[in-house]
């Protein structure tokens, strides 16, 4: 036998109450798991697909809100001026409900821009020029929305036939329809409009170049926004928005996690008081006992941790199959998050833990003895 | 076994109260009202008198599990309230006896006679041996992985006794040790606390009510009203103030 075989006797001891904290705790940390996970998947998911079709700098007027404002195309030829930009390409994107999916990415692209290449057709063929009234849909997207080449699908009062599947090698782009800018304008009634401008810039351009570059397209569109794909995640509104939210709700779930363990620990060390006397009869330090409570309660958030990240992770699985996120992002379920939501859990243990400790590290051990 | 202690001249008793008293309740419950005694090395001490005579208080004291609201209390000329670590005192140079065993239920036997060795030196290996072999000289070496629940009051008494002893103190501290027990067993328990105070040679108090335990004793300290009504030793006790 040996402290710890004492430590987790102590807690076997009410193996009902043990197993109720043990759900409370883990619920919070899976809530934590789920909540970050679909944030941080969101952002990593987005900084991926820019990744993917290269683009380095993001132009765009984000007064909007979660989408952009739209502006004139014509700003495209006046940024491709620049001789650090190699191609510029504008974008028309909205999320719309297309058909029975919840939310979808639709993304009208200019004719022959570079936002096109990486798409690779896995089945079917691209839409034959701009005027053809035709769609690609990524591999997930023809999954949720069940079509395949040749079908249907109806973009708000409008119907455009599927010419092809293709991966987009990110999750966004295979969660996404994909049709020919002049298309979607005509859909959307934002007819010589767009609400991004995607900017490759030549290879020599350094990273403070592109830092220039930013500023000189913003005084050519003093309304927008000119960001470098590496910061779109730090500055955009959106993913901030997502962040903040993602982690107050989970510090909610540690508070309701910390009160939980708490009340258990303090039970444990009323119920135990005279256990506790006992002890300290038979020689224990104060000391030893403080950390006997403690352990138990790091305990309890540790073994919490885990199960909630196991809880979590089950979680981010079936959040990510459901039609609403599918296609959309790729839950982040890294390894730095496991970490840090069972340090979380085991912290909570320890706060927790603080005051039944105390508590019990005041007892008279003849009164305890007699409790 | 000990004889009468020696002279008040004696400079090593193992205890010494001069004048000690102890209240509760600010003051409103005086539980102690000054008492005076020695008590020497090796010698076997039983305290007697009526329910709330301050019997169980002055154990605890002599315990350290509670401290004196004034007077002295010497353990070895150390005036006990000065002792700079309770724990270690209770660890290593008293072992308890309680009337209801105080055993914890979730360990077994052996576990318990372990528990007060944890925080001293010594490997798990060793504390294990420590505890089977006390156990086996309680006669309950058949009942090592047991827990209390599943031992008569009797063999729980005799583990207690096991557990006060594997440190080896020079004291133990008996709280009413047969006050649960049937006639037979506390019989039994006290040949036991007989055998083991003769061959350790250790001082031993004990606490009761049953005159026929006290009996077993070499010397009687009687209470009464938290005073000494009677002490059978022939120490002249130095004046009360």
């Amino acid at each position: 036998m040996n402290f710890f075989t004492i430590v987790l006797r102590g807690l076997w001891r009410r193996p009902v109450r043990t197993a109720l904290t043990l759900v409370g705790i883990s619920i919070g940390i899976a809530a934590v798991v789920a909540l970050v996970g679909m944030a941080s998947g969101y952002e990593k998911s987005v900084v991926k697909q820019l990744d993917v079709i290269g683009i380095d700098v993001i132009v765009s007027n984000m007064e909007g809100g979660m989408m952009p404002k739209v502006f004139d195309v014509e700003l495209q030829s006046r940024v491709s001026e620049n001789p650090k930009v190699e191609k510029a390409t504008t974008v028309l994107m909205q999320m719309l409900m297309v058909e029975d999916a919840p939310m979808m990415m639709v993304s009208g692209r200019e004719w022959k821009g570079f936002t096109w290449d990486q798409l690779q057709v896995v089945e079917g063929r691209m839409p034959k020029d701009e005027n053809e009234k035709a769609v690609v849909i990524g591999i997930l997207a023809a999954e949720v929305l069940g079509k395949k080449v040749g079908d249907k699908v109806q973009i708000e009062i409008d119907e455009f036939e599927v010419v092809g599947i293709v991966d987009g090698q990110s999750v966004v782009e295979n969660g996404a329809i994909i049709l020919a800018l002049k298309q979607f304008q005509i859909v959307t009634g934002y007819e010589g409009k767009a609400n991004f401008l995607d900017i490759k810039v030549t290879s020599e351009t350094t990273d403070d170049q592109i830092d220039e570059l930013c500023e000189e397209i913003e005084e050519v569109f003093p309304e927008g926004r000119a960001v470098k794909a590496s910061d779109v995640v730090g500055t955009s509104q959106g993913f901030r928005i997502a962040r903040a939210m993602s982690w107050s709700t989970s510090l909610l779930a540690i508070i309701v996690g910390v009160l939980g363990v708490m009340n258990t620990m303090l039970m444990t060390v009323f119920e135990r008081t005279h256990e506790i006397g006992i002890l300290l009869a038979l020689g224990w330090k104060r000391r030893m006992i403080v950390f006997l409570v403690f352990c138990e309660s790091a305990i309890l958030g540790l073994t919490g941790g885990i199960l909630g990240v196991i809880l979590g992770g089950v979680t981010l699985k079936i959040l990510e199959a459901t039609p609403t996120i599918r296609g959309l992002l790729e839950p982040d379920f890294s390894a730095s998050l496991v970490f840090r939501a069972i340090a979380i859990a085991v912290i909570v243990g320890v706060i927790s833990g603080l005051y039944p400790a105390w508590k019990s590290s005041r007892m008279t051990p003849s009164v305890a003895l007699q409790s | 076994m000990s004889e009468q202690p020696a002279n008040s001249n004696d400079p090593d008793p193992v205890f010494e109260a001069i004048d000690l008293k102890k209240e509760f309740d600010e003051g409103n419950v005086k539980a102690l009202r000054g008492v005076n005694f020695k008590i020497d090395p090796g010698e076997f001490v039983s305290i007697v008198g009526p329910s709330g005579s301050g019997k169980t208080t002055l154990l605890h004291m002599l315990g350290s599990l509670d401290l004196p609201s004034s007077g002295e209390l010497k353990f070895k000329g150390t005036n006990l309230p000065d002792l700079p670590d309770y724990a270690d005192y209770r660890a290593r140079e008293v072992g308890f006896i309680f009337q209801s065993f105080h055993l914890l239920p979730t360990f077994t036997i052996r576990e318990n006679v372990q528990i007060p060795t944890f925080g001293l030196p010594g490997s798990a290996r060793e504390r294990k041996a420590r505890a089977v072999e006390l156990l086996n000289a309680v006669g309950l070496s058949h009942r090592l992985d047991h827990l209390p629940s599943k031992l008569s009051g009797g063999e729980r008494q005799r583990a207690a006794i096991a557990r006060s002893m594997v440190n080896n103190p020079g004291v133990l501290l008996a709280d009413e040790p047969t006050g649960n027990l049937d006639t037979e067993n506390a019989a039994q328990i006290m040949e036991l606390l007989d055998l083991l105070q003769e061959e350790h040679k250790t001082t031993l108090i004990l606490v009761t009510h049953d005159m026929d335990v006290a009996s077993h004793a070499s010397r009687e300290i009687r209470m009464l009203d938290g005073k000494i009504a009677s002490d059978s030793s022939k120490i002249p006790k130095p004046q009360s103030s």
